[in-house]
């Protein structure tokens, strides 16, 4: 359904330099340096799918789905979706494909959302029953309704988001690209705009390609996880799969008297080689440790025999710690509390 | 469905249909655009009435003769200004605030969507309505007695007319794929097609050779004044060839550009 082959995407910026005499000179000798925003990416999407898009700002995700979308055309490689080269055949793409940029507008500025629903039912043909059952879920689950015949410009960015969100699933697309899509929406609209792909996807088999800084829409939405880091793809397969990954597990306790957060941490650490230990932001201690050099029973009966535990738990692994560890090249998660 | 032209004509019917739409919902936008420019050239026959009144030919041009003219230049200006206003926001903001995209996301020539986003932008119904006033009033005053080719020919000048004025507009708007925004590049360029509204009579060679080989906005305006005023045909029968030059010389330029967009921002 959706391929990509070496998808790679330079990008040539020019050099500027500071100050009145830097501006002049760059007028005349203008010095471009090269940028590799997607290094030879390659991956592929099932049909039906819902897969997360995942990796730190500047990972080069927003790149991706612009060549995905046929916005911009590849330094080199390609893509598929739907079988179809979006950026040679832009049309026959678009006909497929329903996309929001939560950063930015595709409706009609000066428009109502009606004239602008109007408007795309004729661009895309969409027949009137498909239309007719679409409006009648934007009214239940995104009270549609309550826009109005206002433009959308004097919109606020909630009320203009539903309209994107509404706009983008219209014609039924067999893929939808959504980059953060729920950008000023509040829980309970949140919830329904989830409710509303994940319907898409069960009755219509629509494919969803989500990137999204709130965690939360990717547990709720997705089932497969694409991490890119530094241009290229570091994991592919199930989110499930990507949280078993965690190849750290930890184990948080309390103490009482014994000795001072110095002195435990040391003792932690020397007694289990591998482990590293750090005070959390609550004051407790975190110990981490390689989930293939010990259990977390071993790690337990070690501190059962050591201190004297006022309250423990093991937290599961979860996507922000993963994700967290695999941008920063597997550094523990405890190290950030800075106390060690 | 919209890929034939036949869709594309019946959505174009809708957007009109939407424009005009527009138009009633901004009705002061649409009296203080007509109003502004029906003072402006207001003025301008003003002025070449004053200058007018001191001599009684320019160059071998009556007074009648250059309303005549000013008034040919109005007609295809207006009809392209109905059209393709949107350009100016490209050439404005649309590639530098990274809004182009929405017009390659949907399965209509981009082209095409761009424009239909403001189609019958109300200044053009003041050029036309002007125009229009100019050439009759001054057509009568001349006594002018048209034959039967220059009847046939009068719309295919006004198109031909309006089609350059629209590929010079596009071939500068679409240089933002590459400088980011081309206002300045487009504002000078307009201004240049004002002298076009003058006999070309009046102006040094080089500038009359820019304005017929160049920037050929003599062909919207004085190659078919002076052509339904003296029947001379020397310029006008160059009118296909260069109108189709310059769209091809524009839709090249938009098609690279086009393939080297790229979107700023996340």
């Amino acid at each position: 359904m959706i391929v990509a082959e070496g998808l790679t995407k330079d990008f040539r910026i020019a050099e500027r330099r500071p100050g009145l005499l830097g501006s002049l000179s760059t007028l005349l000798t203008r010095e471009y340096r090269t940028v590799r925003a997607v290094d030879g990416i390659s991956f592929r999407l099932r049909a039906g799918s819902k897969t997360a898009y995942i990796g730190a700002n500047g990972a080069g995700k927003s790149t991706t789905i612009k060549m995905l979308t046929g916005i911009m055309t590849p330094s080199s490689g390609r893509c598929l979706v739907n079988g179809v080269e979006p950026y040679r055949q832009r049309r026959e793409n678009a006909r497929s494909i329903g996309v929001v940029f939560g950063q930015r507008s595709q409706l009609w500025w000066d428009l109502s959302v009606p004239d602008s629903f109007q408007i795309l039912r004729r661009i895309y043909g969409i027949p009137d029953a498909v239309y007719e059952r679409n409006l009648a879920l934007y009214r239940e689950l995104l009270d549609i309704d309550a826009l109005g015949t206002t433009p959308v410009r004097q919109l606020s960015l909630g009320q203009r988001m539903r309209a994107e969100i509404a706009a983008s699933l219209l014609h039924d697309p067999k893929v939808v690209f959504w980059d953060e899509p729920t950008i000023g929406l509040d829980m309970v609209l949140k919830e329904a705009v989830r409710t509303l792909v994940n319907r898409a996807n069960a009755e219509l088999g629509t494919t969803v390609l989500l990137t999204s800084h709130d965690l939360s829409d990717i547990s709720a939405i997705c089932d497969d996880a694409l991490v890119v880091d530094g241009g290229r793809v570091v994991h592919e397969g199930t989110l499930h799969d990507l949280l078993r990954r965690a190849d750290r597990r930890s184990v948080v306790f309390d103490h009482r008297g014994g000795p001072g957060a110095q002195d435990t941490v040391l003792r932690i650490e020397t007694g289990l080689p591998g482990a590293t230990a750090g005070l959390t932001n609550e004051g407790r201690i975190r110990v981490d440790y390689p989930a293939d050099a010990f259990t977390s029973r071993h790690v337990l009966g070690f501190l059962l025999e050591h201190f004297e535990l006022a309250d423990c738990y093991a937290p599961e692994p979860d996507l922000e710690t993963v994700l967290r560890q695999t941008y920063r090249g597997g550094v523990p998660a405890a190290r950030d509390g800075g106390a060690v | 469905m919209n890929r034939t032209p036949g869709g594309h004509l019946r959505l174009a019917f809708f957007l009109g249909g939407v424009g005009l739409h527009r138009l009633t919902a901004y009705r002061l936008d649409f009296l203080l655009g007509s109003g502004a420019f029906l003072v402006r050239v207001g003025l301008q026959t003003l002025a070449v009435g004053v200058v007018f009144t001191h001599v009684p030919a320019i160059a071998g041009w009556s007074y009648p003769q250059v309303l005549f003219l000013l008034g040919c230049s109005l007609l295809p200006r207006g009809l392209d200004h109905l059209f393709t206003d949107q350009l100016w926001e490209l050439s404005r903001k649309l590639i530098q605030r990274g809004e182009f995209y929405r017009y390659l996301i949907r399965p209509v020539n981009p082209l095409f969507s761009l424009l239909s986003e403001r189609f019958f932008h109300p200044d053009g119904f003041g050029e036309l309505a002007v125009g229009a006033v100019l050439v009759l009033w001054a057509g009568a005053e001349l006594g002018l007695d048209p034959t039967a080719l220059q009847w046939a020919l009068v719309l295919p000048l006004i198109v031909c007319g309006a089609l350059i004025h629209a590929a010079v507009k596009l071939f500068f708007a679409s240089l933002s794929f590459w400088t980011v925004t081309s206002m300045p590049a487009m504002q000078t360029v307009t201004q240049v097609s004002e002298f076009a509204g003058y006999p070309l009579d009046l102006y040094h060679p080089s500038l009359r050779m820019l304005l017929t080989w160049v920037l050929p906005f003599a062909f919207t305006s004085y190659a078919p004044a002076v052509y339904l005023l003296h029947g001379s045909t020397g310029l006008i029968r160059w009118l296909p060839v260069v109108t189709g030059l310059s769209l091809l010389a524009a839709l090249s330029l938009w098609r690279r550009g086009l393939s080297r967009y790229e979107m700023t921002g996340s």
